[in-house]
Order: C-alpha cells, then structure tokens, then sequence
C-alpha cells in the first residue's frame, strides 16, 4: 500500500516509507483486481483494448470493402452486403474506436498523472463510463448479429426510420447501442473537466498545464455539451421507429432535414472530439522531441478551445445540399472558415516549435511529423468543401471521403499511434524496438497515402462515394487505392507485432526513457497506484527544458544517474 | 492543493466545508412568489393576446426558472463558475435553435426548387419537393 | 487500495460514500474523504462541479425537444393551438405547484441537512418524494385521456369526437395534430422518466440519511440530489405554458 503524504498540510513526511517498489500492475493481480478497479490506470488500458479491439474488427470491413471495390459489379459480396459493411465500417470506426480512443484510454491513464494528481475527481463514475461502453459494444455486436443495419453511420432519415433490410429491428439495436456509447462519453467528459479543475498538484497552475491536457479539456466540453443532443435524437429516431412519432419522417408528417440538424449539432462537434486529443499528444511529442519549449504555448492552448467553441457554429456545412435554407447554408459556409484560423496557429506553432529545436526522429515523433503533413492536406481540402459551389459538385463523392479520411486516419489514428509508441514505455514499462517501429510507420505512411490520394482523385472526377458499383474508367483508380489499404494493413500488422515483442520481451523501461521534461516522465515506469511516490509540488511547465535538471532529464536508469561535472 | 476559486464555500483555509445557510422564510417566500407567477401565467392565458401571449409566457417561466436557479439551487452564493457553466449552456442551447430556426423559417425563399413542399392529399413533406 | 472497496458500478456522482475511504489512511481526514481526495472542501468543490456539468448535460439533452417544439409550432401555429386545448390545464396547473412544493421540501431538506437535523431531513425527503408519486399519478391520469382521445403522436393520430374538448369540437382536425402529440408525448414522458429517476434516487438518499451517514460537515449527496430535482422542476416551469397555455 502506497501511504504516502497525503495532506499538504501534513507534509511530505518520512520519503524512504513513501517510496514503493511496487507498480500499479503488482499492486493487486487478478481478474477480478481488473473488473472491479477504480484505478484510472487500469481503467485506461481497459479502454485501450477495447479501442484497440474495435479499430482491428473497423479495420477488417474496411479491408471487406476495398476488396469489393477491386473491380465494377460484385467482386465477394452483393450490394446490401455492401452496404451493411460500410455502415459498420464507420460506425464501429467513429462510435467505438476514435471518439473513445485517445480521451478514454490514453487520457483516462495520462490526466491524473500529468495533474500530479491521484486519480479522476470520481473514480467509480469513471468505471461507470467504461461498462457503460462495454454495454454500447455489446448491444453494437447484437444488431450485427440479428442482421445489421445499412444506413450509413449517420443515420439519416427518413431511410433509417423505414428500412428493413436484415432485420426489422436492427437500427434500433444499433442506435441504443450509440445512444449508451454517448453517455459513458459524457459522463467521462464531467469526470475530467472536474478533474482538471479540481485534481491539480500544488503549483500545477492554468499556464503550467500540458497542451495534451488542454487539449482534453477542450474535448470534454465538447462532449458534455453536445452528446446530449445525439443521445436525444437518437432517442426520437427509435421512438419515430417503434411508435411513428411523427418528427422525422415525411410520411408521418415529419421533417427528414431537421434530423440532419440534430445530428450534425453532436457529430460536427464530434470531429473535434476527435481530432482535438491528437493535437494535443502531437504537441507532447513534438516537445519531447525537439527539447524545446513549445512556441507560443497559450496560443496552442486557447487554439483547441477556440477550435472546441467554433465546432458548434458550422454543423450546416455537412447540409448545403440537403435543401436547408440557403440563408443558413452561407452562414455556415462563411462560420466554416473561420475553423482554418485555430488550426493554421496550431500547425504554425508547431513547425515553430521544430525550427532550431534539437530533433531526434523517434518513431512517436515520426508520426507527429506524419499527423502534420496529412492534418494539413486533410484540412486545407476541408475549405474545397466548406466553398459552397465547389461543395455543390464535390458533396457525396470520393473527394469527402478522401478529405475525412485525412483528418480522421492521417490526424486522429496517426496521432493515437504516436501517443501509443510515446508513453508505451510509461505505460507497460517496456521498450519496444524503435528500429522496427519506423518501418511500420513507414509502411502505414505510404499506404495511407495511396490509398487516399487516389479518392481525392476519384471524388474530383466525380465518383460517388458508398456506392457498391462505379463506371469502368474509375476501376484503376479504385484498385489503386484498394492496394494501398492492404499496404495500411501490412504496416498496422507489423506495429502490432512491435508491441507484442514488446510486452513478451521488451527490456525494461527506465523512468524517461525520451529524456523528456514532462511531468509523467517523472514518475516510475509504471507508474505507483498512487501516481508519485508523494504528491508532487510543481515549479515549471512540462516544456521548460531550460529551467529542468540534468536528473530529471536523465534518460536512463535513476541508480545509473552521475550529475555531470561540466558545471 | 488546486486553485480554489474563493467563495462561500471556500474562503476558510481549514479544508472543511461552510455552507451558506439560507433562513427557511426565504425559501417559503420564493415558493410563493413561484405559485403567484404561476396563477399570473394561467390567468394572462386566457386573454387573447395573439403573439405575445407566446411572448409573456417565456418571460414569466424564465423569471419562474430564475429564482428556482438563484435561490432553490443556490446559485446566488455558490462558486461563480457554475454559474458560467449554466448561462453557457443556455447560449449553446440557443445557438441550436437559432441556427436551426434560421433554416426552417426560410426554406426554399431564394430557390423554391430547393424549398420544402408539402403533399396537400397526405400531408407528406419533403426538401426538394415530392414526385 | 481502492479496488478493494468498490461493490458495483454506479452511475452517481458521487464519490464520497464513507465506505470508499480505506482503511489504510488513519489520520487523514474524516471517514467521509475519499482517498484521492486532500481535503473535504476539495471533495465537495468536486462534487459540486461534476453535478453542474451534468446538469449541463440535462439541458442540452432536453434542448433538442425544445427545439422540435419551436420548429413545429412555428410551422404549424393553428394545429398547435387546437392540441394544446386538447390539454387539460387544470391538471397540468394542479401538477405545476406540486413540483414547485416538492422543489420548496427539497430545497428545505438541503438546509436541514446543512444544520444537521437528520430528523427533519428524512422527513422533508419523504414528502418531496409523495409529491413526485402525486405528479406521476396526475400525469397518469392526463395519458389515459389522450389515449381514449386518440390523440397520439404521428400517424396513431385519430381523434375521437366525443373526448375533444367543447371550444374545439366543431373545427376541423388539424393535420399535423400528430406532431404536436409526438413532441408532447416525448416532452412530458422525458420528463416524466426523470422524476422517476429522481424518486429512485431521493429514496436511496433517504436510506443514507436514515442510516446516519450525513452530518453538520457532510452533506453533499443530499445537495446534489436536490440540485437534479430542482432541475426536474426548472423543465416542467417551461413545460406547462409551452404546451397546455397555447391561445
């Protein structure tokens, strides 16, 4: 049992007691030490096999597609298959993997640590959140079992309100299972904006947070805001199904645009639920790895929150050819924009940030650099979209599906891939082997690009998007990208493989194995149950490599630590 | 320890919680003023007013809401965040109905091809007009 | 250490059930303070906060049918007058100060609790949760007769002539009746799940404080409790003109 000074008024008393050799692994063992935990830890690398789990399941239809469409006509399925598998895809894909992917598993494990906090503000409500996923996972498994819907992962209206296709019930299983998924994401957005308010170290002040944990806080007002409104229209569309409310559906007397409103008021937010979390671990690494104070730090910061604010202001853009208003279609319009200003400070920020820094090109940082280039191409082609008449010929063809890709695959998945080689060290308390990493990464790198550059392609020559057939002068293009998912495949396998060796016969990890100032670096790896030894009392940003010691810098062993003579 | 914002609850340094107690006059007063508001709201409805009938009933449920959120839920004394989180919630809840109203009130005014059309026979209605 | 003393998962938000504290921090703080916690005001604050955003998140989820509201009756101005005078606003009224009674004895049972009269606490509790049972009941009766009415949500809509209401029986059947009775069946029965849950949960506060758990120095689960009902009652205070006072 970890007894250390508890109370800052009671001071950090007898150090050598409060030193425990033990980490948050050997502190219980068991299943039931697993299923029962309120270690914020352990919930998070629950969270990340589970996320892990549903990306590799969202990859295999993604595999299941680009094999459909190695050739026109039926190539292994027919088109309702198709489209089954699609829905699933992104589904699976947006509910199950992304949105819980970086905030619940590496958040719920790095918040309280880089807080120098113990835990989350409400450790079991933090458990609550995770079975409330597992039960959203489990009723997203049932409707594919009883036939699986075919919707698309939005849903609309009035097709989602009528089909049949598989199963009469299917769309309901489905949307309660996201309608769960939704709440255990608010009640872990509540959970960590209360922590960052109220869990912090002495001297962890506002300007003295990691942009990661900016990041974060800007992501859960996010979803404490905007969930709610998916969870209710959720809830209208399964009534509108089991009871012909008579809200969505033109038959019944509804208005199918009205359902486009609600949920594009959550799912637009719901990108930036995304995308937000890999900016922040992108600044983490690019830190790290360039030994350099990150370049206007408060901009970063506010530049998440601006970002987290302004993603309410443009959800009609996914509309402008769903017969809205077209008043509303250029407000949004002209609101979308503004979108590329947070943005363009962020990317700024960071090239700033490399310009002189001390580089190493580690494979986290790799993946950092790789998040850069493909963030950026995903979102400069986000203003193709949000230009009204240029969205008009573009709307529903490869062109967005290429664009979303960029930013959720090239941002998002990269940066989660980054954060996970990143603190895999911290983590599991093994090495993984770098060398190898880096052709993975290299692997994933090409083959995401041909697999999407050539949709970006494609939609420009107007090919629509979730169509089972195309016209024979789209069959190179198609096969072209089809390759390149097979090459992501290969990559993905081989960083799977990396992280297996790893865990059966990885070397042991020292404390800071990148050298990093970092306040999670400070700490073993794993880390105790309780975080540090004592609470920590903090005195420096997590970037002040010029104000940290030479000991906390030290990249090895703590008993292996010689202060150099130079000074 | 965290930056405590200061307030009523935590002005002490001591750890411990001090609540503000508020005397159970007021809270009886409030719930009258509640119950008088109330019986305004029923009678004013009954008075043919045309649109501000719509317009006075907001008013007095919001005044109603007010005094619920100020003194029932304490927010008169409470941390003045909370109180940021409510209002802030109020405006994002008025941005999804402003920007939605913004649609449904000017549908197809420019291009009444893309306006939404209703079939008088059912009462179907759709964007983009029906076959 | 804390994974030994969880029983289940629950939802709660809150964190400070004393069994929660271990065993193993003598001497830091009282058997209230959870361990990851430094101080019980810290504690509190916490508590406080994760229940406001919460409550954030009640009114947004509650804003998407305000929002149909405004659609639909900005569309349909003369079907929305003809249902809500379908409503009874006599039981809709009778409904209204109950939940503002039942939001006075909430509110008292906070007070009570902060001076640490457990007594006067439960018993407070107690009446606010027979005001909930007494607006369901009301609410029950208000449903049989929109469903003898026929008047139900979307195409189930086929109002039976003899349950109309006078002033309304020889105008002609609004179209979009159906939409009206959708948002007004989702609107009121949202709302009514909510004081469901809020009976479930008041009674589970009530054992608490039966049990002793409460205190001059903690209070906190009935507050947040309390908070949720006034909530509750801050939906219903827009509900009942919106829907039974159109002209």
């Amino acid at each position: 049992m970890a007894t250390e000074a508890q109370n800052a008024s009671a001071a950090p008393v007898d150090a050598a007691h409060a030193t425990t050799d033990r980490n948050f692994f050997q502190e219980r063992s068991g299943i039931k030490s697993w299923l029962v935990t309120l270690d914020h830890k352990r919930i998070g690398l629950m969270y990340l096999v589970a996320v892990v789990l549903s990306f590799l399941v969202g990859g295999l239809f993604a595999l299941l597609i680009r094999i459909e469409l190695l050739s026109a006509g039926r190539t292994i399925m027919d088109a309702d298959t198709y489209n089954r598998v699609f829905t699933l895809h992104g589904a699976v894909m947006v509910f199950l993997f992304i949105i819980p992917s970086i905030p619940a598993a590496l958040g719920n494990f790095l918040l309280p640590i880089v807080l120098g906090a113990k835990d989350v503000a409400f450790p079991r409500l933090n458990l609550a959140s995770f079975y409330l996923y597992v039960v959203g996972a489990v009723l997203a498994l049932a409707s594919m079992i009883i036939g699986s819907v075919d919707t698309g992962w939005t849903f609309y209206t009035p097709y989602s309100s009528n089909t049949d296709v598989g199963s009469k019930n299917a769309v309901i299983w489905m949307t309660g299972a996201v309608f769960v998924l939704g709440f255990s994401s608010i009640l872990t957005g509540v959970n960590f904006i209360t922590t960052i308010h109220k869990m912090r170290a002495p001297g962890q002040d506002w300007k003295r947070l990691p942009l990661f944990v900016w990041a974060t806080y800007a992501t859960s007002v996010i979803q404490v805001l905007a969930t709610p409104v998916l969870a209710i229209t959720l809830l209208l569309l399964i009534m509108e199904r089991g009871f012909g409310l008579g809200i969505f559906d033109p038959r019944l007397g509804g208005d199918p645009v009205l359902f486009q409103h609600f949920f594009w008021f959550y799912s637009h937010p719901a990108v930036y639920i995304m995308i937000l979390p890999g900016m922040g671990i992108v600044s983490e690494i690019i830190a790290t790895f360039s030994r350099r104070e990150i370049f206007g730090y408060m901009f970063v910061a506010m530049s998440s929150v601006a970002i987290a604010l302004l993603g309410f202001l443009v959800w009609g853009h996914h509309m402008f050819t769903s017969g809205q208003s077209e008043y509303s279609t250029m407000v949004f319009s002209a609101l979308t924009f503004l979108v590329a200003i947070p943005s363009g400070v962020k990317v700024l920020n960071w090239v700033a940030t490399l310009y002189k820094g001390q580089i190493t090109l580690s494979a986290p940082m790799l993946y950092a650099l790789g998040f850069i280039v493909l963030f950026s191409i995903g979102g400069l082609t986000g203003l193709f979209l949000g230009t009204l008449s240029v969205d008009i010929y573009l709307h529903d063809t490869y062109f967005v599906v290429a664009h979303f890709h960029y930013v959720m695959v090239g941002g998002t998945v990269c940066a989660f891939f980054g954060g996970l080689h990143y603190w895999w060290p911290k983590m599991t308390g093994k090495l993984y082997d770098e060398r190898l990493a880096k052709v993975a990464f290299w692997i994933f790198f090409i083959g995401f690009n041909v697999t999407f550059l050539s949709q970006f392609v494609l939609g420009s020559r107007g090919a629509p998007r979730r169509s089972w057939d195309y016209l024979p002068q789209f069959e190179e293009l198609h096969r072209f990208s089809s390759v390149g998912a097979f090459i992501i495949g290969i990559g993905i396998l081989l960083m799977v493989i990396v992280f297996v060796r790893s865990l059966v016969s990885g070397a042991k990890a020292p404390p800071n194995p990148w050298g990093s100032a970092a306040l999670e670096w400070q700490t073993t790896s794993p880390p105790p149950v309780e975080n540090f030894a004592s609470t920590p009392v903090i005195t420096r940003g997590p970037y002040d490599y010029h104000l940290a010691t030479e000991g906390e810098l030290y990249a090895g062993f703590p008993e292996d630590f010689e202060p150099s003579k130079k000074a | 320890m965290s930056s405590h914002p200061q307030n009523e609850h935590t002005s002490d340094d001591d750890g411990a919680v001090h609540a503000h107690v508020a005397p159970t006059k007021l809270y009886i007063g409030i719930f009258l003023a509640l119950v008088a508001a109330t019986v305004l709201t029923i009678g004013l409805s009954l008075v043919h007013l045309g649109t501000w009938n719509l317009a006075i009933a907001v008013v007095i449920a919001t005044a109603k809401a007010a005094l619920v959120v100020t003194f029932f839920m304490h927010l008169k004394d409470d941390n003045r965040f909370h109180a940021l989180i409510f209002v802030g919630t109020l405006l994002f809840a008025g941005i999804f109905l402003a920007y939605t109203l913004n649609d449904t009130q000017h549908r197809g005014q420019v291009d009444r091809v893309n306006g939404s059309q209703m079939n008088d026979a059912t009462g179907e209605r759709a964007p983009g007009g029906l076959p | 250490m804390s994974t030994a003393t969880t029983d289940a998962p629950t939802a709660s938000l809150e964190e400070a059930q004393p069994d929660a504290a271990p065993q193993d921090h003598g001497g830091h703080g009282p058997k209230f303070l959870a361990h990851h916690f430094d101080t019980p005001v810290q504690q509190f604050d916490a508590a406080k906060l994760g229940m406001w955003l919460f409550l954030a998140q009640e009114l947004l989820f509650f804003s998407g049918l305000f929002v149909l509201y405004s659609v639909y009756r900005s569309w349909y101005p003369a079907d929305f007058s003809w249902a809500s005078h379908q409503l009874n606003r006599f039981m809709g009224g009778a409904n209204t100060i109950v939940l503002l009674f039942s939001s006075l004895t909430a509110a008292l049972a906070v007070r009570s609790a902060q001076v640490g009269d457990r007594k006067k606490t439960g018993m407070l509790l107690l009446v606010t949760i027979a005001c909930a049972f007494a607006f369901l009941v009301i609410k029950y009766f208000e449903y049989v007769h929109k469903f003898e009415a026929g008047l139900l949500p979307g195409d189930r809509f086929h109002p039976v002539a003899a349950h109309l209401a006078a002033s309304t029986r020889d105008l002609p059947i609004p179209q979009h009746g159906g939409s009206f009775f959708g948002i007004y069946f989702m609107m009121t029965g949202v709302h009514g799940l909510h004081v469901i849950i809020g009976i479930g949960v008041m009674f589970w506060i009530w054992l608490r404080n039966q049990r002793g758990e409460f205190s001059e120095q903690f209070w906190t689960p009935v507050d947040l409790v309390a908070l949720y009902w006034h909530l509750v009652d801050l939906i219903w205070i827009y509900l009942f003109p919106l829907l039974y006072l159109i002209d």
